[in-house]
């Protein structure tokens, strides 16, 4: 036991009774803690499961960076509508739309997707709460930056539905091939062949967001790709 | 790293600083509660301790070692610990009662601490421990101190003085301001 | 008993992966040895609920797997470590355990300390505010086991937990291991013989998706005995002994 030069015992071993292990876990416990900021508390709220909402304000396609990024695209669309005139805001909102979706969920964005899959907050729940939530925050960005652009009423909001069944196809893609990236080309892919077989039967490059007849159909489209998503995430296939 | 630089790491936000602080120190402070406390009461004292090193360790003026701050703060939290208790348990054991500030030396301490302390002026029988033993134990007045030792006056007092300054070093952990300790 | 299973079989296209198990185990360590492609992931999955059995009967807990809600109460009391964990880079060593933590739904006024015990059990006190990304292999691992361990399952599920720990942290595992399977079901599969023979309690020896061999490490080191078998340790030994003879 060495002294303190002032003559008071410094080293002194500690009591054996005294438990310095537990001491120093229930200091880390309140310095390691992480404080949920005020949406994440009410996210919990609201969703009755503080794991939920932690999942969702987690999203990637949900992150500051990527929402300052998708109000730029859609920014620069409306502008550009109306100065060229081209329903550009209605032709970008989907496709933007999708690569939300494809980076939201799944084993293409999920590192650690295998152990997800053994949570109590299901995989099912986290998938839905945030593709509606970044649907939601898509249509509600693309609605305002058609709004700015002063389009007709049909092209305002008629990219709605596509954008679904679009959102939908990248989804199932991503999902199916365990890849974000290949979820966003297919939305991409399929959005650019809507498009140009709109234009192709009937000359207007708005044909495909405007024409009614075609709500059904991709309404149909994106409920098939939905029960695809539900039956891939239901049965696990292959072992790694 | 010293304890010094550790204070300071923790002040910045460093929390391995304070895990660090927390195994170099945690042993001696725990030795020096357990006496006053159950070690239950112990470990939640020493867990309070050093939540409160966590969040002042920006206040800490490096004029003095950081081990007599953390006992400082340590000695506070049991304060605080045993009051919460109730009225019955606020009598708060000697060792932990906080010294004058002006006189250090005559504050209420237990017998060990004293006497480890009082082994500072010297073996029995040497000047500063008689003088202090005289003085301040047995209560006379200067003149009979000096009466009874052979010595003049004025050699008691800086006797006395300098027993004072060896005590308060001892008793809080400063170092004594000048001269050694021996 | 924590797990019971009967017959279970897991196909995969016409691929058998476990071709009818048969085990029980309680409170404890259980080794699962096997060489590659035996199923012994297989069979953690499905323990883990991610997979579902294609035939036969799986109780974990005392609680059907098959039925949602009781799924989900076992998740509850479930850790799971697999064998490939993935992480995310830009959480921290405490972000990452906390938020499967929460996932798990613990309730969230338990969560920080449990994370910290967590987090000090696998020896990464040093490192908790640490991001994810400038860890190494063998520490990412503890992260793993961190995080299956924060809601004190009752079962723990390990599929190669100590893939790039090194011998002294290997040690530390071990240890850490036989104070959990004071309460809970510990299961382990590996590769490596010596780890089990260390801690468990329990070995089952899989091969071609059957269990052909369960009993104690010393019942599977005295399968060598008049066999001219291969291995350097006498588990070793044992295991390549009953290999070869349900290859024969």
């Amino acid at each position: 036991m060495s002294e303190h030069p002032a003559g008071v015992p410094r080293r002194a071993a500690a009591p054996a009774d005294v438990d310095l292990e537990r001491v120093w876990t229930a200091v880390a416990a309140v310095v390691w803690r992480r404080e949920p900021g005020w949406l994440e508390r009410l996210a919990g709220r609201l969703l009755r499961s503080p794991g939920l909402a932690r999942a969702l304000l987690t999203t990637p396609s949900l992150l500051i960076p990527w929402l300052i990024a998708t109000a730029v695209v859609l920014g620069a669309g409306s502008i550009a509508t109306v100065s060229t005139g081209e329903p550009l805001v209605a032709l970008v909102a989907p496709v933007v739309a999708a690569a939300g979706i494809a980076y939201a969920y799944g084993p293409g964005i999920d590192p650690a997707w295998e152990l997800s899959c053994s949570m109590a907050v299901s995989e099912r729940m986290v998938l839905l709460v945030r593709a509606l939530a970044v649907f939601g925050l898509n249509a509600v960005l693309g609605l305002a930056a058609s709004a700015a652009s002063g389009a007709v009423a049909a092209a305002a909001f008629g990219w709605l539905v596509p954008m679904t069944a679009v959102c939908a196809l990248a989804l199932a893609a991503a999902t199916l091939a365990r890849s974000a990236n290949v979820g966003v080309a297919a939305g991409l892919g399929g959005w650019v062949i809507a498009v140009l077989s709109g234009q192709a039967a009937d000359g207007r490059i708005s044909a495909a967001f405007t024409e009614p007849a075609l709500v059904l159909p991709y309404l149909a489209f994106t409920a098939c790709c939905c029960a695809i998503v539900l039956a891939a995430t239901r049965v696990r296939r292959g072992t790694p | 790293m010293d304890d010094q630089e550790l204070v300071a790491c923790v002040a910045a936000g460093d929390d391995t600083a304070l895990r660090e602080l927390l195994l170099r120190h945690g042993p001696w402070l725990a030795a020096r509660l357990r006496p006053a406390l159950s070690a239950a009461d112990v470990e939640d004292v020493l867990q309070e301790t050093f939540l409160a090193v966590w969040k002042g360790a920006g206040g800490y003026r490096p004029d003095g070692p950081a081990g007599a701050w953390i006992w400082g703060i340590a000695r506070r939290q049991a304060a605080l610990f045993l009051r919460r208790r109730g009225p019955a348990a606020a009598d708060l054991p000697a060792v932990l009662e906080r010294p004058h500030a002006d006189d250090p030396a005559e504050a209420a301490l237990s017998r060990a601490q004293m006497t480890a302390a009082v082994a500072v002026l010297g073996p029995e029988g040497s000047p500063d421990r008689r003088v202090w033993q005289l003085m301040y134990v047995e209560d006379r007045p200067v003149a009979e101190v000096a009466r009874l030792m052979g010595i003049p006056e004025g050699t008691v007092k800086s006797r006395a003085h300098r027993a004072r300054r060896l005590l308060r070093a001892a008793l809080t952990g400063r170092p004594a301001a000048e001269g050694g300790s021996r | 008993m924590n797990v019971e299973i009967t017959d279970l079989t897991r196909r995969f296209g016409r691929n058998q992966a476990v071709a009818g198990v048969s085990l029980r185990a309680g409170p404890g360590v259980f080794g699962l040895l096997g060489p590659n492609g035996a199923g012994k992931t297989s069979l953690l999955r499905m323990m883990a609920t991610v997979i579902q059995p294609s035939s036969g009967e799986l109780r974990l807990l005392g609680r059907d797997p098959g039925a949602y809600g009781q799924r989900k109460q076992i998740r509850r009391r479930l850790g799971y470590l697999p064998q490939n964990l993935g992480y995310y880079p830009a959480f921290t060593v405490v972000e990452f355990v906390e938020y499967f933590a929460l996932l798990k739904e613990m309730p969230p006024a338990q969560v920080p300390g449990a994370v910290a015990a967590a987090v000090e059990k696998v020896g990464l006190g040093d490192r908790a505010r640490a991001k994810l990304r400038t860890l190494s292999g063998g520490m990412l691992r503890r992260v793993g086991i961190a995080q299956a361990i924060v809601n004190e399952p009752e079962l723990l599920l390990l599929d190669e937990p100590t893939a790039g720990l090194d011998p002294e942290q290997r040690v530390a595992f071990r240890s850490l291991m036989r104070d959990l399977g004071q309460r809970a079901t510990v299961v382990v599969s590996t590769h490596l013989v010596e780890d089990v023979g260390a801690a468990c309690a329990q070995v089952a020896l899989m091969n071609q998706g059957k269990i052909v061999f369960h009993g104690t490490p010393q019942e599977l080191t005295a399968r060598a005995d008049g066999t001219a078998a291969a291995g350097d340790a006498p588990l070793e030994r044992g295991y390549s002994a009953v290999l070869a003879q349900a290859r024969s």
